[in-house]
């Protein structure tokens, strides 16, 4: 299972540094879309299932599908991927960052520290993280009203900021 | 824009601000920048021209990145040492990621770049709601960590920061850009001494909020936005391009208006801390900061109508003096003999 | 350090040095931005995992919402660009340049 993890995060590293090289949008997005999903597993593995399915419904589902749908409207005749040689230059240069700090910080990696949200669960029906979200309905409330309020707010954000002079299209031709 | 649609956007840049204020958690701090954020960019963007989208655009770009960084290195404060609190900040490296992601908030040198950009897409109010109201979160921030700063990296941005805005804004015409590099200027002189004595900060950030507002306004009242429309101030109105006269030196800090006030402070608190090298760099470098105000109120005030004038006269919109600069003004001038008053308060 | 401390901290900074050097068009930067989101996401709750402290559970779904509404801000920016300017690359916004 840890080396499974590893191999978990080493490719979530992987898919940002596709993000950070700077490649065009569809090959960051698919970078992005990655790194989410990785991600995902790597909660699960911690066993925080909960978040680790909302982040898949909602991260995963919801916004990058609107983010690939963005880059595929503002698509390039000629788009750049990783193997084209500016783009290769910044992932070598990243993936060489990263091999440097893995280098630096090796001697000081405790390998075998590991652990679940789950030591009450002899006591306890609900997993951890079920119980701990739910602390958003009785003690976090006021937090759940904030973030609430700010989702509203972006509507209205939303809509003044695409009005625009009156002109209907995405694209001005 | 619709008033009720314009009235959610103020309650939520004051809801922002006062999260912030009232946190002593780092989360929910940052929640209260990201509300500023949100709410801020669509008042920005409201003239449409392309502009006003561009500020828009690096502001939103900036600010959400600043964000991004305190919420990521106040986590690092919390994997190292288990602390969420903004009060009790230990791990050094998170302290300097966040010195400097505030300092990318305010636009303290040399993380400045956007900031004179940003205000000349926009309109004067717009302006100045962004140089005064949106400085106060972040700077309640580090004024809570204050005792924790690093007094050298303060220090180093404080005088690259009065530096760049003393030379930049020597190269400008336009007024909203030598607005901002004042801004950059009396930036660093407030985070010199945030390390040392966070109640003079404060004075300084109060003071310098009141001019500010004192003399945007007045470049409002008479719609100028370059060192040429201003100069046909005298002719519109002449009170006013004496009161904007005052207001410009108050800002450069001259002896018996407010904004001297601020400055002897600091320099009497960085003498006592035996910071005499730093305290001349200081002193020298507000004379760069005078000679644009300076030249600000030559072409203002200083030649006198009849001459010869560069520009067209322009439309003359009527516009009534607000009631709100007869009660900024006495602040921004007089206020220096209350000197002992404001500073024994503070202690 | 521990292995996942490393992995959020360089994937986190990986993505920032991307925002900041080399950006072309303005749905890369939105996509960096989104990666540095993804990333606190991530930590915030490993964070509560490794403390066992279950309350702080609920903080990466606020920090989900306002990632959210930051998206949405940035996706309306790129198309008020776009209909203001022609395109989203960044180069295009130098207006007010000095």
């Amino acid at each position: 299972m840890i080396y499974f993890v590893m191999l978990m995060l080493m490719c979530f590293i992987i898919g940002l540094v596709g993000v950070a090289s700077n490649p065009s949008p569809y090959f960051a997005a698919f970078g992005l879309v990655m790194s989410a999903a990785i991600g995902c597993g790597l909660l699960a593995s911690h066993g925080t299932s909960f978040l680790s399915f909302v982040l898949f419904l909602i991260y995963l589902g919801g916004m990058l599908v609107v983010f690939v749908y963005s880059a595929a409207l503002t698509a390039e005749p000629y788009p750049e991927s990783w193997l084209d040689w500016p783009v290769l230059v910044n992932v070598m240069m990243y993936l060489l960052g990263v091999g440097v700090g893995v280098y630096y910080f090796f001697g000081e990696w405790n390998m075998m520290h590991w652990m679940g949200v789950d030591e009450l669960n002899n006591f306890s029906l609900w997993r951890g993280d079920l119980s701990g979200t739910s602390l958003m309905y009785s003690d976090g409330i006021m937090l759940l009203f904030l973030a609430g309020w700010v989702l509203l707010l972006t509507l209205f954000v939303v809509l003044e900021l695409i009005r625009g002079l009156g002109r209907g299209a995405l694209r001005v031709v | 824009m619709n008033p009720l649609t314009l009235s959610i956007f103020i309650m939520s840049l004051g809801l922002g601000t006062t999260i912030t204020f009232s946190s002593s958690h780092w989360l929910l701090a940052w929640m209260g920048l990201e509300i500023n954020t949100l709410a801020i960019t669509p008042l920005m963007i409201k003239q449409q021209h392309p502009r006003a989208v561009e500020a828009t655009t690096k502001y939103f770009l900036t600010q959400a990145a600043a964000s991004a960084l305190l919420l990521f290195a106040s986590m690092t404060n919390a994997w190292m040492t288990g602390q969420w609190s903004i009060l009790e900040m230990e791990n050094m490296t998170a302290i300097t990621l966040i010195t400097l992601a505030l300092a990318l908030k305010l636009g303290v040198a040399p993380m400045h770049f956007w900031l004179p950009e940003v205000l000349q897409g926009l309109d004067l109010k717009t302006g100045l709601i962004l140089s005064t109201w949106q400085k106060l979160a972040p700077f309640i921030i580090l004024i809570q960590m204050a005792p924790a700063l690093n007094p050298n990296i303060m220090i180093s941005l404080a005088i690259i920061s009065t530096l760049i805005g003393g030379w930049g804004g020597l190269n400008q015409t336009q007024l909203r850009k030598i607005l901002a590099y004042s801004s950059i200027a009396h930036l660093g002189w407030m985070i010199i001494i945030l390390h040392y004595s966070p109640n003079i900060a404060m004075l300084n950030l109060v003071l310098y909020l009141v001019i500010t507002s004192t003399i945007f306004l007045l470049f409002n009242l008479t719609n100028s936005t370059t060192i040429n429309s201003i100069s046909m101030t005298t002719t519109k109105n002449p009170i006013i391009s004496i009161l904007i006269m005052m207001t410009l030196l108050s800002l450069g800090g001259l002896p018996p208006l407010t904004g001297f006030m601020p400055k002897w402070l600091i320099l009497q608190e960085l003498a006592y801390q035996e910071l005499f090298l730093v305290a001349t760099i200081m002193a020298m470098t507000t004379l760069l900061s005078l000679f644009f105000y300076l030249r600000l109120t030559y072409s203002t005030t200083l030649t006198m109508t009849p001459n010869s004038m560069n520009m067209m006269s322009s439309w003359l919109t009527k516009k009534n003096l607000k009631p709100i600069i007869p009660l900024l003004f006495p602040l921004t001038t007089m206020l220096l003999p209350l000197t002992p008053m404001l500073y024994f308060s503070l202690q | 350090m521990t292995p996942m401390h490393f992995t959020f901290t360089s994937a986190f900074i990986l993505s920032l040095l991307g925002l900041t050097i080399h950006r072309t068009s303005l749905l890369s930067a939105l996509l960096c931005l989104e990666g540095m989101m993804l990333t606190l996401y991530i930590a915030l709750t490993l964070w509560s995992v490794e403390n066992s402290s279950s309350a702080y559970l609920m903080s990466p779904l606020i920090l989900l919402a306002f990632s959210a509404c930051e998206a949405c801000t940035g996706l309306s920016l790129l198309i008020a660009t776009t209909r203001t300017h022609g395109n989203n690359h960044l180069q295009n916004l130098n207006l007010l340049q000095c």
